[in-house]
């Protein structure tokens, strides 16, 4: 069976293209918008990786992570975190949070790919 | 095709490479054994077959691919470099010139140019067929027990680490012709306590590694694993030992691990087989001051990743650790620090023979960096010029100063100052531009010294010191006259004939030293003989008979030692064609002293005479003392003043109409420079007298006003002022006054003589 991966970022556009490339690996994705939005959709889901941007409204990349952290049904859940080069500090305050895997924008779709597959294969 | 970037890139890249070639070529004509530039020449075919193969254009790969195969065989010594060799190699310099711009132009190459090209591959090949059958043995002695023996031409397929091995077929070979030991990576994994927690999951690492190659075999590693009781079912605890068969580069397999690099250890060796491969790549890197660890990491052998943790580790040692010592081989670390080398190949990340190769190259670049000076030749003319416009732009920036402060705008002011700063640094560096070591200038004097020996059948040794002292090269060439009569002089009356030392006691050969050093802004030359000194009495004989001095009067040696630079005095009996016509040592005062120098004599008879010149180290720029007498102003050379004091009526009435000032108990000489230049209007409260040193003797000259120091521009006054008595030349302040430049000796020696004669 597929595994599923959950995109978060209040970009459409990226979104899209994540979904496009995670979709055409084999992947079965699941979208938000953001940080409470994911939570709502995450419920009862099972997900198997999370992509996640930094800077969202609402629920920010970084509270998103803390939260999701200490749910039992997703406290092993890798995710990976979308940044750019600038926000070095942000990056800091992610690593403290306990975040391990980064891409930083933008990217190409194959070194998305990549870094999801190093975590999990299809 | 010629708009793409990367094409115009290599195209730019291409015309250096093949500039180097042929000068390399024609460097090899002179010296067909050099080393360096056998390398160089292998390296810049080595670098153009490498380009063109990543931008796409195989023709050219193909066909460099061959050349490199000749060099390569040049390079190890078994091919040797003669005429004919060069003249094809320069042959085909022209052939891959020619290829490279057709592939700019996108127009395939015509059948004459083919059949060129085939010509000079089978002149190539036939080199490389009468060597193929040793070329096994030197493979062997570089790697001895990793290498197979039957694969000779494996050397010349240099797989750059930065592709997969999709073009490297030769690598393959490479791998598949030995034992499957050595051509296996060596992975060590111990993931962290917290990689789950983390989220990640270190069999999807392992399952990525697949993507990249084979695993050949995998040992789960369960040492860390505690009793049941205290385990924590959330910790990892396990380690994997991963034999692995990969022609990605380390790089790349690295980076499948980034995600947990940072809290596992992870440990990554190569496999045997690529020690040759890297050894290569660090020879090929281009000559530039690099870190042991920096060719490691360029050569592929070491990622960055593990440069760093190597430069931890390095560091953690030392016992004072400071982060600007942390690489480097023996670049002032302290001894208890483990080299670069030692922890790479401590921690597997690395073998010995890469290490031996990194240092070797390190050496080698450091040889050719010291080798190739950073020169380039410039016309003084050019220099000349820039230090003119340089000395404009001092002055029209004490305009600039004058003027903010006149307007009394603190803003103006600063920006003013900050301004001359920076002009001042140009200055400097436009002056040193110029400088140049006099060593050149002394040497050519061991052909004169062993001339005159010939000529006199003396026996006379050159000693040269201090030639790295660097001075104007306007000076060298203004000094040489005066040096050659000093040197000639002390040739000619200094030493004596070996028998005549003999019997004094002294060994038959003479020495003439030659010495310079710099001291407080200025250059000091000196020249001393070890021969018979100056005779006072028969200088001062010789004074009286020309009227210099009358008999009654007593002198102190300096004094006496001084004569000898009045004009048409000689106290040598025969004048020889060397020296002793009596016009030397007074051209050589007039040289000196136009130079803005001062000349000293120390003698003692019969142990031999020392002359000090003492020089500006520049003649285009000094750094003066700017006075004011009624409404004129004058500069004297900073470096001859000693000090300013306030000349007191008192003073002047003690000294009984004689030109004498009491400066601290010390009776010194003075002149007024408002009679000397006759200069009308009412004198101030108060003089004031710079003091000032010339040839040992301190003189005093009373000045209305001390301004203050100025730094100027010396402007020559023109032929009709030339010869005027005391001025050396002019100078324009700020505001557009002149100032005249006063030439101190020379006033001082006309005083002198006006003393005398009154």
């Amino acid at each position: 069976m597929a595994k599923t991966i959950m995109t978060i970022d209040d970009s459409a556009s990226i979104r899209q293209v994540v979904g496009i490339t995670l979709k055409k690996a084999g992947y079965e994705v699941l979208e938000a918008c953001d940080g409470k939005d994911a939570l709502n959709k995450l419920t009862g889901q099972k997900v198997h990786l999370i992509v996640c941007d930094v800077n969202m409204p609402n629920m920010d990349g970084i509270a998103f992570l803390k939260t999701v952290k200490q749910h039992p049904a997703y406290k092993f859940t890798p995710i990976i975190m979308l940044t750019t080069e600038s926000q070095e500090a942000k990056k800091q305050e992610g690593k403290a949070a306990g975040a391990k895997a980064w891409v930083v924008k933008p990217f190409k779709p194959e070194q998305m790919l990549s870094a999801v597959e190093k975590l999990i294969l299809p | 095709m010629a708009d793409d970037p990367v094409i115009q890139t290599f195209m730019i890249e291409c015309t250096e490479l093949l500039q180097a070639m042929e000068d390399a070529l024609l460097r090899l004509e002179a010296a067909p054994e050099d080393e360096e530039t056998i390398n160089a020449l292998f390296r810049s075919a080595h670098t153009i077959k490498g380009s063109s193969g990543i931008v796409g254009f195989e023709n050219i790969e193909r066909f460099t691919h061959k050349v490199e195969n000749v060099l390569e065989q040049v390079r190890s010594g078994k091919i040797k470099v003669d005429n004919e060799l060069i003249e094809l190699l320069l042959k085909c310099r022209d052939h891959i010139a020619n290829l490279i711009e057709l592939a700019e132009k996108d127009t395939p190459a015509s059948a004459s140019d083919r059949t060129a090209e085939e010509g000079l591959l089978r002149q190539l090949q036939s080199y490389l067929t009468s060597t193929d059958k040793q070329s096994n043995t030197k493979i062997n002695d570089t790697a001895p027990s990793q290498l197979g023996s039957n694969s000779p031409n494996s050397l010349n397929y240099p797989h750059p680490s930065s592709e997969p091995s999709g073009s490297g077929d030769g690598v393959r070979t490479f791998l598949h012709g030995r034992d499957v030991e050595s051509g296996n990576w060596h992975i060590s994994l111990r993931f962290g306590e917290d990689v789950l927690r983390n989220g990640m999951d270190p069999i999807s690492f392992i399952n990525y590694l697949t993507r990249l190659g084979e695993i050949v075999s995998l040992t789960t590693i369960t040492d860390a694993v505690p009793p049941a009781a205290e385990m924590d079912p959330e910790s990892c605890y396990l380690g994997f030992e991963i034999d692995f068969k990969s022609d990605f580069d380390k790089q790349t397999i690295e980076d499948v691990f980034e995600f947990v690099r940072e809290d596992c250890k992870i440990c990554i060796l190569p496999p045997r087989s690529r020690i040759e491969e890297y050894i290569q790549l660090i020879n090929s890197l281009p000559e530039a001051p690099l870190k042991i660890g920096e060719i490691l990491v360029r050569g592929g052998a070491l990622t960055p990743h593990e440069l760093e943790e190597a430069l931890k580790i390095q560091n953690a040692e030392a016992v004072y650790p400071s982060p600007l010592e942390g690489e480097g081989q023996g670049e002032g670390c302290s001894q208890r620090k483990s080299l670069i080398g030692e922890i790479v190949v401590d921690e597997k990340m690395t073998y010995p023979p890469v290490v031996d190769a990194a240092v070797e190259k390190q050496k080698k670049q450091k040889e050719a960096q010291a080798r190739e000076a950073k020169t380039i030749r410039v016309d003084t003319n050019k220099l000349d010029q820039l230090v003119n416009l340089v000395g404009e732009l001092v002055i029209a920036n004490a305009n600039i100063i004058q003027n903010a402060q006149r307007l009394g705008d603190i803003d103006m002011i600063e920006s003013a100052s900050t301004l001359s700063r920076l002009i001042e640094d140009i200055r400097d560096r436009a002056m040193q531009a110029r400088m140049v070591p006099i060593g050149e200038s002394f040497n050519r004097f061991h052909r004169v010294i062993r001339d005159i020996s010939r000529e006199m059948s003396k026996d006379i040794e050159l000693a040269v010191s201090g030639g790295e002292t660097e001075l104007d090269k306007n000076l060298t060439e203004k000094i040489n006259d005066p040096l050659m009569h000093l040197v000639r002089n002390a040739a000619d009356h200094g030493i004596e004939k070996p028998d005549v030392r003999i019997s004094k006691g002294k060994p038959a050969k003479g020495v003439i030293r030659l010495n310079a050093f710099n001291d407080a802004g200025s250059i000091v030359i000196e020249i001393s003989d070890d021969g018979s000194g100056l005779n006072r009495e028969k200088i001062i004989e010789k004074a009286v008979e020309k009227g210099l001095i009358n008999s009654e009067q007593t002198l102190s040696d300096k004094e006496i030692y001084k004569l000898i630079f009045a004009p048409g005095f000689s106290t040598a009996e025969n004048v020889t064609n060397i020296s002793g016509r009596g016009v030397g040592m007074d051209v050589v005062r007039k040289g000196i002293s136009s130079l803005r120098g001062s000349i000293d004599i120390n003698s003692q008879e019969g142990l031999g005479t020392t002359i000090t010149l003492r020089l500006p180290l520049t003649l285009a720029i000094i750094e003066g003392l700017l006075v004011k007498i009624g409404g004129e102003y004058f500069v004297l050379t900073l470096s001859s003043v000693e000090e300013c004091v306030d000349l007191t009526r008192e003073d002047i009435a003690n000294s009984h109409g004689r030109h004498l000032a009491n400066v601290r108990g010390q009776i010194v000489p003075y002149i007024r420079l408002r009679e000397q230049f006759m200069i009308k209007g009412s004198l101030p409260d108060i003089e004031q007298i710079v003091i000032v040193r010339v040839e040992g003797q301190r003189v005093g000259f009373v000045v209305d006003h001390v301004i203050g120091e100025h730094q100027t521009v010396l402007k020559n006054l023109g032929r009709i002022y030339k010869d005027i008595e005391g001025i050396s030349g002019a100078t324009i302040l700020g505001d557009g006054t002149v100032a005249l430049i006063l030439d101190v000796p020379r006033l001082v020696q006309s005083a002198e003589r006006e003393e005398v004669r009154g």
